[in-house]
């Protein structure tokens, strides 16, 4: 394999398991600190895709939306990757309060029927409004072939890279970092942490940890947003993606490990990696590949990899 | 049901007909399996071909087949869900795999309804032992997640990697042949026989559902049934009484598996189809959509919620303005009933009817929560 077809390969795996990454870090802190257990977080990352998709560009839809020509405020795509985060972290409040928080008291599988209901009926519900067929974000030019960096132009050994893919990548890597350093160094990091360990003397201490809960929820549904903006312009956009992106990024924190954010990066990684060796290998084994990988480690691992909290034992 | 109605009717005179009679009766397995049968020979006829109330229905023979496999279906995944307490979020691999391997039986070597139905279970029943092995060491979420998982695996390996054997997309066709080679599935009858059941597929189906039914009641009742119920309850403490929880985690899953993979043989006999759509994940949605609808752990419960979905699906779905409408419907009052009323449709019916039974403390009890309601709704 060339050096081109290496890096290739990498970036389809890193951008991949980024997409994932993203979709899957607010699930795993959700999961791991609030006990809750989210399969409507697909719905936030479907509005992030759609609602990305009317700031970015002007499309004529089906459903409900057909009579009413083109929709969508056509800004392009820097705009809607901005502005959709913050629409979907406001949202991610909203669901926060009126759907996490009366049910975190109750059983794990209430919450999961409650979340796959929630879902299905948001995606039902774009559907009738956008219509049930798919469409692909209008990808800007600067966005399309190899990345060109100022300056330097393309750098030695980047030529096969796709800029949308780098630009997948580099984003995750930066809001990662971010999440861990918010964990690691500041005072709410530190409150959620507390609670997480135990929240009844977390709050005896003073602490108001609901605040900093909500924060993190919310932090979690933005990333899931802009995973939605990405997705859209790597895969396509229909009424069924938040099913299609849960199941996976569900099976990756299982995976990793509930309640370990570092379970669930490597998790991710490794579904990444094996999506694009699947992809090179044998095509037809693509999408299978991240379900075979779960199974195999949980067979091995059935706490997942970072084993942490117990969850529902 | 509740200690009070008890109580009343020990304070009247106890004669044949009473509430303490219908109690006991109720409850009987001869009682269950008298109505199942009564349920399989009146159900096709009104829904779809009796006077007015077929008309309110609008349904029609086929959609009635469907609804009993379906039901079948339903009480297998509640065995497991609502029995159990196991929830399953990938029911699909049992119905699709029965499928494919009773059509690729009947297909490659010996078309016979009834072998075939057979193959499917035991295929299904294979599987089951398989994926019990890597299911049960996880629990509540992680099972549910990797169930799915698995699912979903067999859903993509039998799209692409195996289009040989599944003809992917396009599924298989079965050939329809005569059940023990004499008797024709779709002769159909005239007379009393042919306006209640209409053809040979109708009885072939509903004697499987009176069966299962029958199977199902039998567990309920007898102490293995119990002790599913008691793991329900609490895992820890029926392993503490000396009882080995994961035989009979493994023995209810694997009865699961296996009802389940019986309706998923039938489904291949009764549309002569085998097709993928069958191992998708939203095949497993639907099933636990339908069961906790219709009300979890019990027996009338799942059938209820099969006949709620399905009449959604294709009667609902083809109404003029709310036809659009149907699966957003159908899942927004899941989503309620999984809020606020756990107990399902079925639940509902029993407590009204329970409450029923005393007009007055209804009256008084409803006066009592709407005083109750009014002030705390502005405080809260």
């Amino acid at each position: 394999m060339s050096i081109d077809g290496i890096v290739g390969f990498l970036f389809i795996a890193l951008s991949v398991a980024s997409l994932y990454l993203l979709v899957a870090v607010g699930l795993s802190i959700v999961f791991g600190s609030l006990k809750y257990v989210n399969m409507a977080h697909g719905v936030l990352y479907l509005g992030g895709a759609y609602i990305g998709l009317l700031i970015a560009s002007s499309e004529q839809y089906g459903g409900l939306l057909s009579d009413l020509g083109q929709v969508g405020l056509g800004w392009g795509f820097i705009p809607a990757l901005i502005l959709t985060p913050v629409i979907i972290f406001v949202l991610g409040i909203v669901m926060e309060r009126f759907l996490a928080k009366p049910f975190y008291e109750r059983d794990l599988l209430d919450q999961l029927l409650v979340t796959f209901g929630v879902l299905i009926a948001a995606q039902e519900f774009v559907a009738i409004i956008f219509g049930r067929t798919g469409t692909i974000y209008p990808r800007p030019e600067w966005l399309t072939g190899a990345i060109s960096l100022p300056v330097i132009g393309t750098p030695p050994g980047m030529s096969a890279a796709s800029t949308i893919r780098v630009l997948v990548v580099a984003l995750t890597l930066v809001l990662i970092l971010a999440i861990f350093a918010f964990f690691k160094y500041t005072d709410y990091g530190l409150a959620v942490r507390a609670g997480t360990e135990d929240s009844e003397m977390a709050e005896m201490l003073g602490i108001r940890v609901g605040r900093p809960f909500l924060l993190i929820f919310a932090v979690g549904s933005a990333y899931a947003g802009l995973a939605g903006v990405l997705g859209g312009s790597l895969f396509n956009v229909t009424s069924g993606i938040g099913m299609e992106i849960i199941i996976p990024s569900l099976v990756i924190v299982i995976m990793g490990g509930v309640g370990s954010l570092r379970g669930t990066v490597v998790g991710a990684l490794l579904a990444g990696l094996f999506f694009a060796t699947a992809t090179e290998l044998m095509p037809s084994m693509t999408r299978a590949s991240i379900y075979l990988l779960a199974i195999v480690v949980l067979s091995l691992r059935p706490n997942g990899i970072f084993p942490s909290t117990e969850v529902g034992q | 049901m509740s200690i009070d109605t008890i109580r009343n009717s020990v304070n009247g005179d106890s004669t044949l007909v009473s509430w303490e009679t219908w109690n006991r009766i109720k409850h009987t397995e001869r009682f269950v399996f008298l109505s199942s049968v009564l349920f399989v020979l009146l159900f096709s006829y009104t829904f779809g071909r009796a006077p007015v109330i077929s008309g309110i229905f609008r349904g029609y023979h086929g959609l009635a087949m469907t609804i009993l496999i379906w039901s079948i279906f339903a009480l297998g995944f509640n065995l497991l869900l609502g029995q159990t307490g196991l929830l399953s979020f990938g029911h699909a691999m049992f119905f699709g795999t029965a499928s494919y391997a009773a059509a690729l039986f009947a297909i490659h070597v010996y078309n016979e309804p009834l072998v075939v139905v057979l193959v499917g279970t035991l295929a299904a029943v294979a599987l089951g032992v398989v994926s019990a092995l890597i299911l049960l060491r996880l629990h509540t979420v992680y099972f549910s997640i990797v169930a799915l998982a698995i699912a979903q695996l067999l859903y993509f390996l039998a799209r692409e990697p195996l289009v040989e054997i599944t003809k992917g997309i396009n599924g298989l066709d079965i050939p329809r042949v005569a059940l023990l080679g004499i008797i024709d599935l779709e002769h159909e009858y005239s007379g009393l026989v042919g306006t209640l059941l209409v053809n040979n597929l109708y009885i072939f189906i509903g004697v499987f559902f009176v069966a299962v039914v029958a199977l199902i009641t039998r567990i309920r009742k007898s102490p293995y049934g119990l002790i599913f119920k008691s793991i329900r309850e609490n895992e820890k403490r029926t392993a503490f009484v000396g009882l080995d929880v994961w035989r009979y985690k493994f023995a209810a899953f694997i009865l699961s598996a296996a009802i389940v993979g019986l309706a998923g043989g039938l489904m291949a006999v009764n549309t002569q189809f085998a097709g993928v759509e069958r191992l998708y994940w939203s095949v497993s949605g639907d099933i636990v959509v339908m069961t906790v609808l219709g009300g979890l752990g019990t027996l009338a419960g799942p059938v209820i919620g099969t006949f709620v979905f399905f009449y959604f699906k294709g009667i609902v779905n083809g109404f003029p303005a709310l036809g659009n409408y149907w699966l957003l419907l159908l899942s927004l009052s899941f989503t309620a009933v999984v809020w606020i009323y756990p107990d399902g449709i079925w639940g509902m019916l029993t407590d009204f009817t329970v409450a029923l039974r005393d007009p007055k403390e209804l009256v008084a009890k409803t006066k009592q929560r709407l005083a109750n309601l009014l002030p705390s709704g502005g405080e809260r």
